[in-house]
């Protein structure tokens, strides 16, 4: 059952890194993607795109320390967000754009996407 | 013991027509946030807890102690009861937990059952107070709900464990009401969670709480509830969350 399987994937990782929340919307045109980043400064963002692919690199202002936590770690900081994304439709990079707002952050990625108009006979 | 679902509560505890706040995880988690905020800061006593072989076997610890994620709360007057979870409900959970929850609020003699949710809206990033809106099961309930000055909703679909708490709710002529705060449709909200408990407060003056320490340890929160919001996401399309967007056919 996919909620029982998911109990088990973590979602941080050994090397100070904690994967945002995110989601992907398919918009027609365009693909919006929103991450969520408490803790991050908008200077603090780094993205980089390519064709395909989405990277979010995000410093959190404060490190997040966890301890007397959990079953495999006594104590844990993080220190960023990272999250690589696979595309499902190529973009065009350079026309990407970025908002970022009460620590949420909204990128609109445009398809790549030759228009052909159709006649009607 | 046959029962799906059964509600431990511990014995000897006087309940007085209490008000019922129900915060299972739905989306935005506005309930989980709203009702954990409220007992923490209320001070208030775990008196039972739910379990079922529905539910994903898992238990938490905190502080040292093994405690069960559903479990009930209560103020020390008997006034107020406030069910709470701390993971998702599986799909399969929701129509048995709902009549269980039911009968027991039915027991109890609730006077008013009031689910705390989360209305999901597109736009959320540039709305920085969020609105709540109200659903009733009854005439009494929507007559509080005017009282209160809450709008309500007039049409559409809801779906989840508060669509099904109003209409087991209404099978045992109990009042019912949800409050959902506009937020986030998969991220933890703490200000639409400010939002809710600012209405619920409207139905129970006895809850004095204070919402300011939410709105200053909100990311901390949002940090915290990752993994829960992300276990609630993931139930969402079976919950049939999606027909929430949906235009209802012509009714009456």
């Amino acid at each position: 059952m996919e909620i029982e399987r998911r109990i088990f994937k973590a979602t941080w990782e050994h090397n100070g890194n904690l994967e945002p929340l995110y989601e992907v919307e398919d918009k027609g045109d365009e693909i919006l993607v929103t991450f969520d980043l408490p803790r991050v400064r908008k200077e603090n963002v780094k993205i980089n795109t390519t064709g395909d692919t989405l990277e979010v690199i995000a410093k959190m202002s404060d490190a997040v320390c966890w301890e007397r936590w959990g079953i495999v770690q006594k104590k844990i900081t993080f220190q960023a967000f990272r999250k690589q994304i696979k595309l499902p439709e190529p973009i065009e990079p350079e026309k990407a754009q970025a908002l970022f707002k009460n620590g949420i952050l909204r990128i609109t990625l445009p398809k790549v996407r030759r228009k052909v108009l159709i006649t009607i006979d | 013991m046959d029962e799906v679902v059964r509600i431990v509560e511990e014995e000897g505890i006087l309940h007085k027509k209490p008000i019922v706040l129900e915060g299972l995880p739905d989306v935005g988690l506005v309930g989980t946030i709203a009702a954990s905020y409220i007992v923490e800061k209320m001070d208030y006593r775990e008196i039972g807890y739910i379990e079922s072989d529905l539910f994903v076997p898992v238990m938490v610890i905190h502080e040292g102690k093994l405690k069960n994620p559903f479990r009930i709360y209560s103020d020390k007057d008997g006034g107020i009861v406030v069910v709470l979870s701390e993971v998702a409900v599986p799909p399969r959970a929701v129509y048995p937990l709902t009549t269980a929850l039911a009968d027991w609020f039915h027991k109890i003699d609730a006077k008013l059952i009031i689910s705390i949710k989360g209305l999901p809206v597109k736009n959320r990033m540039d709305i920085e107070k969020p609105e709540v809106f109200g659903v009733g099961n009854n005439e009494a309930a929507l007559g509080e709900l005017k009282d209160k000055q809450v709008e309500f909703l007039e049409e559409g679909f809801i779906a989840g464990t508060y669509a099904m708490m109003l209409w087991e709710c209404t099978k045992r002529k109990l009042s019912a009401i949800s409050l959902l705060a506009q937020c986030y449709p998969v991220y933890p909200d703490p200000g639409a969670a400010v939002s809710a408990i600012e209405s619920v407060k409207k139905f129970s003056p006895e809850l004095t709480v204070d919402v300011g320490e939410l709105l200053e340890n909100a990311e901390e929160i949002k940090l915290k509830a990752r993994d829960l919001m992300q276990q609630t996401t993931l139930s969402a399309p079976e919950m049939q969350k999606g027909v929430e967007q949906d235009m209802p056919i012509m009714y009456r």
